[in-house]
């Protein structure tokens, strides 16, 4: 393909994809139990006089809420492909390092012994997750061999022990509140975010996604082997931490407010290498857009389609499922 | 003493208790391209894997262009020996330009990203190799062939005294093989670098290499100008190969089995 079809090809893409984005946004911010007019959002970004209680619902309920199935898609499509990029694994997610299910024993821990404060359950979920993460990182350290190899079985250990402890705490959790709420949380939901929840977490997302941005050149350097990599002068095993960690941040702030949300850190980067047919930094731009859209988009179905809110992990699998199936089916690569 | 650009001097290597180089020592001069030959399992890889910092030595000193390897980390041995392994690890659609562009990563700080002068000189050396025209492909589509003259631009830019090369012709054809390893050579001669290939058909080294290194069983057990007359190299050549002929041919020789 020559280089001026390829670019083109790719500006089509982004645009698109940015388009479908903004339409997504605009819908979500407009249904709901009150609905709001295109008309009232406009009134209402102009500055106009406007019924307060819509005015309310816009500020309060619905703004907070697509900004932050905005910033968790992005998020966790962005790591997801930074994951799947340094691990050289294209079936890589944020569980491969225990970001995941320490986030979800952080949080068990604050709904059993913290009375379950949303404060507390987001505070410990984000400290779980990260502590967790630093922790594999301290036993790859101590091991002999710091290949890739080890970062996964490291993962294995820390996924296992997690587990257990999440059985414990639920075993011993009150079946009818806190065994909900643990089952609940590892669901995922945008339903309790307010403004000041996203001002709480947007440091630390910030400062994870702008690590992951200076790196961007290193990450696709990771992308070869250790030794391959060395002799091109890249300091694989610091580069590494600082990419894991950075990654890390990102997940553990969104998910320690929204809960587990799956599937869509680990499609959204399959959606994007298959349609730009490359994998860098462009992609993972891209890909984060795709999981932006498709976590707005879930969203809106999850608070739609039945009287009752459906846990958003139900929505992003039952929507990713079938559309990774459909590229699949078209015949490309997956990798 | 003259210079040297690489200096090895009584390298011992082993993987737990198999000890796999001996106290190998040779050094390599400016323009200098050397063959480094040998059966399966007779240390070659392992040699080039020490030489380039990939794997501790149990003793001895390796030195490019009088720098201290051992004692360089990654950055620093990036600027002084570029490596080409047997097999490239690239698993994701990358654009050959940015499989070229890795080769200036030694001389990039790790926030830094490949600057329009280096996409320039990357073109140019993409150019005088005859594959500008795939930059924009997929490194993964292209032909082994091409593969192994990306990844020997990608030596070229990173522009290091010292160029290890490990069976870079394993995965070519006859003709590629040939293409190939004159692109090396010419590279080498001209820009004074200096060039350890590890070969499988002698034949090769013969034509292309000024140098050949004979190494079995760990050791360095000879060493010969591939200028020097028919029977000095036919008997080093038969330390590692056994019975052997030696042709001559068109001012070189061709080695075929006695």
């Amino acid at each position: 393909m020559s280089t001026n079809l390829y670019r083109c090809k790719n500006q089509v893409l982004f645009i698109a994809i940015f388009l479908l984005l903004v339409v997504a946004v605009l819908i979500s911010i407009c249904i709901g139990k009150y609905p709001i007019s295109t008309g009232e959002i406009w009134d209402i970004v102009m500055g106009k006089p406007i019924d307060p209680l819509t005015r309310n619902v816009f500020l309060t309920l619905r703004l907070p809420r697509t900004l932050m199935a905005l910033l968790a898609g992005y998020g966790l499509s962005v790591a997801g492909s930074v994951y799947q990029t340094i691990f050289k694994n294209p079936l890589a997610s944020p569980d491969i390092v225990g970001v995941s299910s320490g986030a979800s024993m952080g949080a068990a821990f604050a709904i059993v012994f913290l009375n379950g404060g949303t404060a507390a359950i987001a505070f410990s979920a984000f400290a779980g997750g990260v502590l967790t993460v630093l922790f594999l990182l301290g036993l790859v350290g101590i091991s002999n061999n710091k290949s890739i190899a080890t970062y996964v079985l490291s993962g294995i250990v820390i996924n296992a022990f997690t587990q257990a402890v999440i059985m414990i705490l639920k075993f011993f959790a009150d079946p009818e509140r806190q065994l909900a709420s643990i089952e609940f949380w590892t669901m995922g939901s945008f339903g309790g975010i307010t403004d000041d929840k996203i001002k709480a977490i947007i440091p630390f997302y910030l400062v994870g996604l702008l690590g992951l941005i200076v790196l961007r050149w290193q990450i696709t350097l990771l992308s070869l082997s250790d030794d391959e990599g060395k002799t091109l002068g890249v300091r694989v095993q610091y580069l590494r931490c600082g990419v894991l960690l950075c990654a890390t941040l990102v997940v553990a702030s969104t998910i320690s407010i929204t809960g587990l949300i799956s599937f869509v850190g680990l499609i959204a980067p399959h959606i994007g290498r298959l349609l730009l047919q490359r994998n860098n930094f462009k992609t993972t731009v891209f890909s984060g857009l795709v999981g932006a859209f498709i976590l707005v988009a879930a969203d809106c179905l999850a608070r739609s389609i039945s009287s009752s809110e459906i846990p958003i992990s139900i929505m992003t699998s039952m929507i990713g499922a079938p559309f990774l199936a459909y590229l699949m089916s078209r015949g490309k690569r997956l990798s | 003493m003259e210079q040297k650009l690489l200096n090895v001097n009584h390298l011992s290597v082993s993987y737990g208790n198999h000890s796999v180089l001996r106290d190998v020592g040779f050094s390599l001069g400016c323009g200098e391209f050397a063959a480094l030959l040998g059966l399966n399992g007779s240390g070659k890889t392992t040699l080039l894997r020490t030489i380039c910092g990939l794997k501790k030595a149990d003793s001895g000193g390796c030195f490019a262009a009088m720098k201290d390897i051992f004692r360089a980390h990654e950055k620093q041995r990036a600027h002084l020996i570029s490596y080409i392994p047997q097999r490239h690890s690239i698993v994701y659609d990358i654009s050959v330009t940015d499989v070229v562009l890795m080769g200036f990563n030694g001389r990039l700080r790790f926030y830094q990203q490949p600057g329009k002068e280096q996409i320039q000189r990357a073109f140019s050396t993409m150019e005088k190799l005859g594959i500008y025209t795939l930059r924009a492909e997929s490194f993964l589509r292209l032909s082994e062939g091409q593969k192994q003259l990306v990844i020997l631009a990608r030596s070229m830019v990173q522009d290091t005294p010292v160029m290890l090369l490990d069976e870079p012709d394993s995965a070519l054809d006859f003709v590629n093989r040939h293409k190939v390893l004159f692109k090396i050579r010419e590279i080498i001669h001209e820009d004074g670098r200096c060039g350890l290939i590890t070969l499988h058909d002698p034949n090769f080294a013969l034509q292309y290499c000024d140098r050949l290194l004979l190494l079995s069983e760990g050791n360095i057990c000879g060493e010969v100008n591939v200028k020097s007359n028919a029977s000095d190299i036919k008997n080093n050549l038969s330390k590692i190969y056994g019975r052997i002929e030696l042709l001559k041919y068109k001012g070189g020789y061709a080695m075929v089995k006695g």
